[in-house]
């Protein structure tokens, strides 16, 4: 009697014990983060899917990744389909000022940090030397809410009292994926004269042996604005937002998440080099860019 | 020969004489060849210097002389080659944190000169031919203006404080601090 009454306590603590040390990620927490498509869907994941594993091992929330398109993200946001958001500066603007979000965090990568400028190139050689050769040539710009890669060389250009819409042959943008590379590559090959590119591109282009820093004339450039951009809903629990600005504040170039098995580089997935603290008002630059060349969210028609 | 006493002081002194001159010769022989060598390694020391300098004239020309015809981003992806091929090469970082002030982006130029300062102290040095003292000078001057005001306005922004730690450390390194 004893020894059953013994054994029937063995199991209820055995039972209890493998209770315990399973995963409770059922009972966590789900949130939402839209990740805006940089250049596929599939490219995006890759990049971000270990960034954000890594952000529910630190918060101990179960984030899910949404992949985005520009153009939906602020209709699918106001849906409510995701809470947090990564998206380039510009939209995080037209996000803030419609809808509200708060600042997390600001991405790193390349020579200017949080921070990154558009270009207006043309080719080495060409005899495009200075900006006002521009006038008459065929100019391609990157997509239209890319804040480097069309508002600062658009704003660059009225600068300079040229009006694109008026004083180029013509301008128009790649279709498809990878615009910015398809435009560097487009004015190296000739098929442009001149193009908007971000010198983010240029860098990482530059890195990789696909072009030679001295390829291309650099005719104007913007001064260095913030690029990528984490904010959060309005009304999104205070403790969530902290936790996940210090996660990625913290990020290190060691850190790893485990994705399909396998465990990856968290920054080097990600194409970064970290996250900054950056105030909203250092976005006051694009802002001004933006009503300037009439673009949302301060669009009149 | 060792016959009477005489003889044997005779030998005796004659003995420690010749023992005496052999140890001075030793002695001024070591003391010779020691001055020598460290002459030599003075030599060695400041040809190995002008070498340096030289050949960092040599590597950094091409950027130098796009920084010369105002194109600061070409010469800036042209150093990123030879940062990343030389990145113990403390110049690099000192070109690079130069333009890189040159074309608004204050931080990244002060934790440039920083990476590039650990390096090589010698850009502190007045006397040094590489020397950037002048310029950290003001890039310090700057730096506590700007970053510390933005500093000011942004209480507990932890990466407002760390460029503005950054710039204290230049400026702790211009005061004769050390590494």
């Amino acid at each position: 009697m004893r020894i059953t009454q013994l054994m029937r306590l063995f199991i209820v603590l055995a039972l209890l014990l493998v209770v315990a040390g399973c995963k409770t990620e059922g009972k966590r927490p789900v949130v939402k983060i839209g990740y805006m498509l940089c250049n596929s869907e599939e490219e995006t994941t890759q990049r971000f899917l270990p960034l954000t594993r890594y952000l529910s091992d630190k918060v101990g929330v179960d984030f899910v990744m949404v992949p985005v398109d520009t153009h939906d993200f602020e209709k699918r946001f106001k849906a409510g389909e995701f809470a947090l958001t990564h998206t380039n500066s510009l939209l995080y603007i037209i996000l803030r000022e419609n809808e509200g979000v708060e600042i997390i965090a600001s991405e790193k990568r390349g020579k200017f940090g949080a921070r990154t400028a558009g270009a207006i190139i043309a080719r080495k050689g060409s005899g495009i030397e200075k900006l006002a050769d521009i006038r008459g040539k065929r100019l391609a710009f990157g997509p239209m809410l890319a804040p480097t890669g069309y508002l600062a060389e658009y704003d660059l250009m009225l600068a300079a009292g040229i009006n694109p819409e008026n004083d180029l042959a013509f301008y128009s943008i790649p279709p498809g994926s990878y615009k910015h590379e398809k435009l560097i590559y487009g004015v190296l090959y000739g098929k442009y004269d001149v193009a908007a590119a971000p010198v983010l591109d240029l860098e990482t282009m530059a890195r990789e042996g696909k072009i030679a820093p001295d390829d291309f004339v650099v005719l104007a450039q913007s001064k260095p604005i913030p690029y990528c951009t984490f904010a959060a809903a309005k009304g999104t629990d205070p403790a969530l937002v902290k936790k996940v600005k210090e996660a990625l504040l913290a990020l290190k170039p060691a850190d790893t998440a485990e994705v399909d098995g396998e465990r990856l580089k968290v920054m080097k997935a990600a194409w970064i080099d970290g996250y900054e603290e950056l105030p909203d008002s250092d976005y006051d630059p694009i802002r001004e860019m933006a009503k300037r060349v009439n673009m949302p969210p301060y669009q009149k028609y | 020969m060792f016959k009477d006493t005489f003889d044997k002081l005779c030998w005796a002194s004659l003995a420690i004489v010749l023992i005496a001159l052999l140890v001075l010769l030793g002695m001024n022989a070591g003391s010779e060849g020691k001055a020598a060598s460290g002459l030599d390694k003075a030599v060695e020391r400041e040809m190995a210097y002008h070498a340096r300098v030289e050949l960092i004239a040599k590597l950094y020309g091409p950027v130098d002389g796009l920084r010369k015809e105002g194109k600061n981003q070409e010469a800036l992806l042209k150093l990123d080659e030879l940062v990343r091929k030389y990145p113990g090469e403390a110049h690099g970082h000192i070109l690079q944190g130069e333009i890189l002030r040159e074309m608004g982006a204050l931080d990244e130029a002060v934790a440039s000169y920083v990476a590039g300062v650990k390096l090589n102290g010698d850009y502190l040095d007045d006397k040094s031919p590489l020397s950037r003292r002048g310029d950290i000078q003001r890039l310090v001057d700057e730096g506590l203006k700007r970053i510390g005001a933005r500093a000011a306005a942004n209480p507990g922004n932890r990466t407002i404080a760390a460029s503005l730690q950054k710039v204290n450390y230049l400026r702790s390194r211009l005061a004769g601090g050390c590494e």
